[in-house]
């Protein structure tokens, strides 16, 4: 199945306490999948101030046009925005909330 | 958008006392203060070995006012005579093949119309990628018929200024059960004769060029008189062709490949140059696919194919000089930038006067790949990108300053607009990657090692590829030893001839990186500072040529990996590239071949144990890209492996010029081939080679107070490599 499965609530608390490194197979598979193809239309993460903050944001149609750039939240760390976009690309491709906060 | 101030200079390889002109844009205005320092380590991250950057003694900052000035992209040609092409009645033909029809704004093929005086004529795709004609400021006449891109299509117009009426005339190629192949539409219009400047890929704005063409044209022709349809679409050398001795111009783009000169293969030789290096070697209308190289049949190559992104020289007006001091010492600077919170570093790598060597030891510094490299895009370029890092695409104000910004050109890991890969890169516009403060990433990568060698008190002039491709052998004979950057990965044939002959003849090299003399690049002969890069057959590849386009314009050389053109990497530096991945990074650890005498000066110092589980980039010595021996491609016999990383995670993946057959091992946890191998070989007439086979080993060499094993090992090497004792 070329889909996430949306029971996996394990894989999503994982991926939360180690974003980085050696995963188990299940969720090197999801994360495959949610990194499948061009990044254009899906969020993604921007360092607003050089290693001090982080947003999520959406590129634009095509290049020369601006980025979308969430305003409403920023995070004091790389892996906090990293967990963020996980979130949101769970929503992206199962259109549910990602059980895990 | 980021506002940025945006800076070049004309050169980037410079010696003391020599003038540099600086060119600047800013968004606003006012003044910027503008100063000369010295770049030691350019990382500004808290895991780094700390941001060095210092005012130059004795060189006071100056001001300077600011302005703005335009970004010129997108190529075209732009014809020399002017009034043989204000006409009344014409025709043109030519063919093309679109590449960007759902672009949603106007591409002209061939005109002289001004857009800012509504006059003269232009065949051109109207927005909704249709063929259109449009004469003075007279509504167009359009052909209703959607063009298929990637389709080559022979174009025609005619226009009787006696009558009005005109005939715009399409002809597939491409059969498709001969279905469809001719349209034609006729209407009525009235003449525009006026001697606007002709170009082929855009239209006049005023003095400037813009409805830039995306795709290939081949072969226009232009004639003063209104032809008949059936001449208008009939092959060239065909019985009803109209006779090319009647033609006003006919342009053979296969004539003057490597070059910029338009040739105009009528009578009247209406030459023309190229704007911003389109890309030419391009298989045309009537390639046959009997030919892979261009230079054997050229009269297949007749097509060049134009971009709106093309970018090959800025060309801004120079806003101040700046004399280097007589002492300057070699090394690494920039000019920095300063106005208001705005900053920006244009680098200059400062060698010492000809002739002059201040140290035995030289870090050549791989400006051909920070050139590859320039503002790239893969963020948006690349359907992989993640895949291939094991990340969320995570950028910073810089990428969404290149995203937001039409074109500042790209580099060659980049896809053009219509999708089609990018093959020149220049240093003729501002590099916002080859700066401090920017990502760990070649430039800044590499001052890493600048750092370290100024924490040893080790002395080292600086030299750069561009040096290597115009002195060859020259740059490097006046040095013992010679370091590599983190990643030298594009090098010419000159340059490599130069690097194999420096180590043949008892040079001394360390390199200190990996995936490096990987791909095969040709610098212009003429044009400075550009390369050519075509992604040929196999390997890493960040886009792929199309069939017969292997061979590169600007020198006639088959591009591609040096492995596939005979010389792999492994004859030089023992290695060559093996798999990547950049999540984390590991160690090395060591191998019994370690312990071999001719190796002990190696590891003098160093204890048993893990080599480099440490380091600022990933956490490791051996990481991102790696390096592995391997007789079967070339790496000699004597080599010494003493040492090796091969515990990688399933985030790494196997290099796929080694694999030929598609299969599910190819990942760190599967793989055996990903390994970063650290070798160590004697050369002829008392010379060595050192290789750490990782991107990443530079990033360990601070750690604590430069005191760890990855420092230990590159001093012990380095200082060895300077006795002049034959290895």
């Amino acid at each position: 199945m070329l889909s996430i499965d949306p029971s996996r609530v394990d894989l999503c608390e994982e991926f939360k306490g180690k974003p980085f490194g050696r995963h188990s197979a299940d969720l090197h598979k999801m994360l495959d999948l949610m990194r499948w193809g061009f990044a254009r239309g899906r969020t993604v993460i921007l360092c607003t101030v050089p290693h001090k903050e982080w947003r999520l944001a959406k590129f634009g149609p095509r290049r020369g046009t601006p980025m979308q750039i969430d305003q409403s939240r920023a995070f004091g760390s790389y892996n906090d925005a990293v967990w963020a976009c996980f979130r949101a690309r769970w929503k992206e491709m199962t259109g549910g909330e990602c059980p895990v906060e | 958008m980021p506002e940025r101030l945006l800076a070049y200079t004309d050169k980037l390889s410079v010696e003391p006392d020599e003038l540099v002109e600086v060119k600047v844009s800013s968004p606003r205005s006012g003044n910027y203060r503008a100063s000369l320092v010295r770049v030691i380590c350019g990382d500004d991250s808290v895991e780094g070995p700390g941001y060095k950057v210092e005012p130059v003694a004795g060189v006071p900052g100056n001001d300077y006012p600011a302005r703005h000035q335009p970004i010129p992209c997108g190529s075209y040609v732009e014809i020399e005579d002017r009034k043989s092409f204000a006409l009344s009645s014409f025709s043109i033909r030519t063919f093309i093949w679109p590449t960007w029809l759902d672009k949603g704004s106007e591409q002209c093929i061939l005109s002289n119309w001004d857009a800012a005086t509504k006059t003269g004529y232009a065949l051109y795709l109207d927005a909704t990628g249709r063929i259109a004609l449009r004469i003075g400021d007279q509504a167009p006449l359009v052909l209703p018929h959607d063009l298929m891109a990637r389709h080559w299509y022979l174009v025609a117009v005619a226009f009787d200024a006696n009558t009005g009426r005109a005939i715009l005339a399409t002809r597939r190629l491409m059969a498709y059960g001969h279905s469809g192949l001719r349209h034609f539409v006729e209407g009525h219009l009235t003449p525009s004769a006026t001697p606007n400047r002709f170009l082929i890929a855009a239209w006049n704005q005023g003095k400037n060029a813009t409805a830039h063409f995306n795709g290939k044209i081949d072969s226009p022709t232009i004639f003063a008189e209104a032809l008949k349809p059936e001449a208008l679409l009939a092959f060239p050398g065909t019985r009803d062709e109209p006779p090319p001795e009647r033609a006003v111009a006919d342009w053979d783009f296969s004539q003057g490949i490597g070059g910029t000169w338009i040739i105009d293969s009528s009578r009247h030789r209406r030459n023309g140059h190229t704007v911003n290096l389109p890309t030419r070697a391009m298989v045309g209308w009537n390639w046959d696919g009997t030919e892979m190289n261009w230079s054997r049949k050229p009269e297949q190559y007749g097509a060049i194919h134009f971009h709106d992104d093309d970018l090959y020289d800025c060309a801004w007006q120079t806003d101040f000089s700046i004399r280097l001091p007589k002492d300057l010492k070699s090394g690494i600077y920039c000019i920095q930038l300063v106005q208001d919170e705005l900053e920006e570093f244009t680098p200059l790598f400062v060698r010492p006067l000809k002739g002059k060597p201040t140290s035995s030891l030289a870090f050549l510094v791989p400006t051909a790949s920070y050139l590859a490299y320039a503002n790239h895009q893969m963020d948006t370029s690349w359907s992989f990108d993640e895949l291939s890092s094991a990340r969320f695409t995570s950028i910073n104000r810089t990428d969404q300053f290149l995203e937001e910004t039409y074109s500042l050109g790209l580099s060659t890991y980049d896809l053009h607009g219509d999708g089609s890969g990018v093959a020149h890169s220049s240093r003729l516009r501002p590099i916002l990657n080859m700066r401090p403060k920017s990502d760990l990433w070649q430039f800044n990568a590499d001052t890493h090692i600048t750092d370290w060698l100024a924490a040893k008190g080790l002395d080292c002039d600086i030299i750069t590829d561009e040096d290597l491709e115009h002195e060859g052998l020259d740059c490097l004979k006046p040095y013992r030893c010679i370091l590599t950057g983190t990643h030298p990965e594009y090098y010419s044939l000159k340059m490599l001839d130069a690097a194999q002959d420096y180590t043949d003849r008892g040079g001394r090299l360390v390199y200190l990186g990996a995936n490096g003399f990987y791909w095969r690049i040709a610098w212009h002969p003429s044009l400075d500072g550009v390369i050519e890069h075509r992604r040929s057959e196999d390997g890493m590849r960040a886009w792929m040529t199309q069939p017969g386009e292997s061979y590169m314009a600007f020198t006639g050389e088959y591009s591609g990996l040096w492995q596939r053109n005979g010389r792999p990497p492994n004859v030089l530096v023992g290695t060559a590239f093996s798999g990547q991945g950049f999540d984390f990074a590991t160690y090395y650890r060591r191998l019994p071949a370690s312990n071999d005498p001719r190796a002990a000066f190696i590891f003098e110092g160093v204890a048993d144990g893990h080599i480099g589980d440490f380091g600022s980039i990933g956490g490791g010595a051996a990481g991102w890209e790696l390096d592995r021996a391997d007789a079967n491609f070339g790496t000699p016999p004597h080599a010494l492996i003493v040492a090796t990383a091969d515990d990688f995670p399933a985030s790494y993946h196997w290099v796929n010029e080694e694999l030929n057959h598609t299969h599910s091992a190819v990942n760190g946890d599967t793989c055996p081939m990903i390994k970063a191998d650290m070798v160590f070989f004697e050369t002829p007439h008392g010379g060595g080679v050192f290789s750490v086979s990782s991107i990443s080993w530079a990033g360990s060499l601070a750690h604590n107070g430069y005191d760890n094993n990855v420092s230990r090992i590159t001093e012990n090497v380095v200082r060895r490599f300077l006795d002049p004792k034959p290895l």
